[in-house]
């Protein structure tokens, strides 16, 4: 056993670190949330530079081949600097979906340039039941056809090029790959706390052609899976991230706030908070390396990345709600870096499937027999 | 990264698999109660079976009489038998006393105790707590006077799990009067029934014996029973309650895991006007938590293990983990017992008792967790502390002077 990155993985994590402190302060993050487009194209371009949106596309398609716990390890410094963009759906979820569905051709024409970053994509995939589950999928089309409908909590849908929709081809779920310039289609924001930029995308009588198709008509739920896991490990990464900068700036504030003639760090309740602020970040990043490790390596993870999401979808939020406590009055303010890491772990924890979501899945792999009698999500 | 065993730990996992298949836990004799820290029950006749194995001493450098595995080996040894529920309560304390003796001990100890370990013969006691030093250990009043070759020691000792069925006490006590407060104390083995010593029996609120109190009049120990440097005792001791916390909870994880297979169990096959009690959303989704935490645990002593064995420095980790182990410990057993709902209260042995009675048994034992061994406070403000570099509160944070 080993929990160390090995040589390599720690060569990404420092260079994520520097980069990020120097191109993505709190300020920026910040600024960018409030912003209505909200995405920084210099730095969405550097990123690229690096080969970050190419980490997980093979060395031939142009990208530099990484694995999936090698991208965890990029995300979770990510979350840690508050990094807004289209990175997790783009080149974690999007990417992963093209490389598992996609033909030779499709890999040809769409991942280098996802790789390079002159691509974004998306997943649209909810609709009004509000599930990340294809049994939430009614909108319908033929192909070729035409598409009228829409889809809810896309992310990032106004800065993509492609939109890879979940659909019923007849019964079948089914997944096709729609450039956003085709006429018909159209973007709204939805206006969220977390200042991510998120959309209703509406589909009126759009064209869908026969080499839309991504994978094979009704393959959507095997070719889902995959890049669901991707996401939600994803999503799980961003929270450690951001639970240990919560931790990083209580600890700070606790040592050098003084009341009563003394740090507040020196008072018990205060180092009490705190200590469980350590316990909540490294028991989530444990079980979400653990599974990383696993979906990496081509073993099991289903339960594995279950109890991670769930996990620190509950510890990281209390992290983050006891930060405010141990900050006070300050983390209050719009200016105070705080309340913007509290609303993306808030935002993070729900993708990709909530904390009960995901510990139903947990009750089935312990062996608790059937289904919650009344459908607890 | 890796997160699973080597072929030699998964080889030797097979090997205690076997082993248990053979010697089923359920038919060693008992001597002394689960305290409900997931080592089971104290006994004898268990602890000598693992001495015939040789897994006793297995880690130790064959000078003494081991086999120089991995310390990792330890681990598996431990998973396996808590997954088994088998009775091997006394084994982290004798591996600690052991490494201790193999690192600090006198030659006489190393070539008395060190045998009678191996084989399972010796087991040991704590006398650190007494009546008036508790979370502050350095108040305590026991003091051992050099006399010739020998110590005379004269005190009161209290909570020393197990005393009266173990071979020997390690007692730590003032030996001189120094400016530093943590300086001047030494650690001491001393035999049971050595003259002047009294071990009286304190029944715990389960009704059996757990702890003991120990008075000691002038007890009369041999100068070359001391274990570590005189006077720097507490250094030692210190360095041994990083290594208890450790060691006495590492296998709780496990041990939860098999009470949470039975709760599954009985949550599938009991019914509720034709519905199994496992289709309760709220029971699934509580169940399911504590799963989280018990891999979540395992983990976190997996991590700590891994930097042990690889020498890496230690500051919060143990007293995080400790407190942990503990608390999920306690929510399982607050979770069995509304599972059970009437029937939790039924002891062992009692008409209609569910589970063996054994739910109520750990309820009860786990109150006591998050008090030895360090309470919850001591630990948490240790990982305040010298985990996070927060300033000490004055008197408190004991350990902040390391």
């Amino acid at each position: 056993m080993d929990f160390r990155p090995s040589p390599a993985q720690q060569i990404l994590i420092s260079t994520a670190r520097a980069f990020l402190r120097q191109h993505c302060p709190p300020e920026l993050a910040q600024r960018l949330a409030l912003d209505a487009r909200g995405f920084d194209e210099p730095l969405w371009r550097r990123m690229a530079e690096l080969g970050w949106p190419g980490l997980l596309i093979p060395l031939e398609l142009g990208g530099s081949g990484g694995s999936l716990l090698d991208v965890i390890l990029l995300t979770e410094e990510m979350g840690r600097a508050g990094l807004p963009g289209p990175f997790v759906p783009s080149a974690v979820v999007a990417t992963s979906l093209v490389l598992t569905a996609g033909s030779p051709a499709q890999h040809k024409r769409l991942l280098p340039a996802l790789a390079a970053g002159e691509r974004v994509a998306t997943l649209a995939l909810v609709e009004e039941s509000g599930s990340f589950e294809l049994d939430g999928v009614t909108l319908t089309c033929a192909v070729p056809g035409r598409l009228t409908g829409r889809k809810l909590f896309v992310r990032d849908a106004h800065v993509a090029d492609d939109l890879i929709v979940a659909v019923r081809i007849g019964a079948d779920p089914s997944l096709i790959l729609l450039p956003t310039d085709r006429p018909g289609i159209a973007r709204l924001p939805l206006d969220t706390i977390s200042g991510e930029k998120v959309f209703e995308v509406t589909f009126d009588g759009v064209d869908v052609r026969p080499d839309d198709l991504l994978g094979r008509v009704g393959g959507a739920s095997e070719l889902l899976a995959p890049a669901l896991r991707a996401g939600a490990l994803a999503r799980t990464a961003e929270m450690v991230g951001g639970a240990q900068r919560v931790l990083e700036l209580a600890v700070e504030h606790a040592k050098t706030r003084v009341q009563g003639g003394r740090p507040i760090g020196g008072y018990q309740a205060i180092q009490h908070a705190c200590a469980d602020l350590v316990r909540d970040v490294d028991a989530s990043r444990a079980l979400l390396y653990t599974a990383a490790w696993r979906v990496s390596e081509g073993r099991p993870a289903e339960p594995g990345v279950a109890l991670a999401k769930a996990y620190a979808g509950e510890a990281c939020l209390a992290v983050a709600r006891r930060g405010h406590q141990i900050f006070g009055a300050i983390s209050y303010c719009e200016e105070h870096p705080l309340h913007l890491v509290h609303k993306r772990i808030q935002a993070a924890s729900l993708e990709f499937g909530d904390s009960a979501r995901h510990l139903e899945t947990v009750a089935g792999a312990i062996g608790l027999v059937g289904e919650a009698a009344a459908r607890a999500c | 990264m890796d997160f699973d065993f080597n072929d030699a730990e998964r080889t030797f996992a097979e090997e205690v698999r076997r082993f248990l298949r053979a010697n089923p836990p359920e038919t060693f004799a008992i001597d002394g109660m689960d305290a409900g820290y997931g080592s089971g029950a104290n006994s004898r006749a268990f602890l000598k079976a693992l001495g015939a194995q040789g897994w006793l001493s297995m880690c130790w450098p064959k000078t003494y009489g081991g086999r120089e595995e991995p310390m990792f080996m330890k681990l598996v040894l431990m998973e396996e038998l808590a997954l088994a529920g088998a009775p091997f309560g006394p084994l982290a304390g004798v591996w600690q006393t052991a490494d201790a003796i193999i690192e600090f001990g006198t030659e006489r100890l190393r070539r008395e105790a060190l045998p009678a370990i191996a084989r399972g013969d010796a087991t040991f006691w704590q006398g650190y707590s007494e009546p008036d030093a508790g979370s502050d250990l350095l108040a305590l009043k026991t003091e051992a006077r050099r006399d010739g070759d020998h110590y005379v020691i004269r005190g009161h000792k209290i909570w020393s799990s197990h005393a009266g069925i173990a071979t020997h006490g390690l007692v730590f006590a003032r030996t001189s009067r120094e400016a530093r407060r943590s300086r001047g104390f030494s650690m001491f083995v001393v035999a049971n029934g050595t003259p002047g010593m009294d071990i009286r029996p304190i029944r715990s609120l389960t009704g059996e014996v757990y702890h003991h109190e120990v008075f000691l009049d002038d007890v009369r120990v041999s100068a070359d029973l001391m274990l570590g440097p005189e006077g720097d005792g507490f250094q030692a001791l210190l360095n041994g309650l990083d290594a208890d916390r450790f060691w006495g909870r590492f296998y709780k994880a496990p041990a939860l895991e098999r009470v949470l297979r039975q709760l599954v169990s009985y949550a599938n096959t009991t019914h509720v006007r034709g519905v199994p009690l496992a289709r309760d959303p709220g029971l699934r989704r509580r169940l399911a938590a504590i799963a989280a935490d018990i891999a979540a645990l395992r983990l976190i002593f997996y991590r700590t293990g891994c930097l042990i064995r690889d020498g890496a420095p230690l500051t919060y980790e143990t007293a995080m983990a400790k407190v942990y182990a503990d608390e999920t410990g306690q929510k399982l057993a607050r979770l069995g017992m509304d599972l059970l709902g009437v029937w939790g209260p039924l002891r062992e042995g009692s008409r209609w008792a569910k589970l063996g009675g054994q739910i109520s048994h750990l309820y009860l034992t786990t109150l006591g967790h998050t008090i030895a061994g360090g309470t919850a406070e001591i630990l948490r403000s240790s990982v305040a502390v010298r985990g996070l570099g927060l300033p000490a509160e004055p008197k408190v944070a004991v350990e902040a002077r390391r």
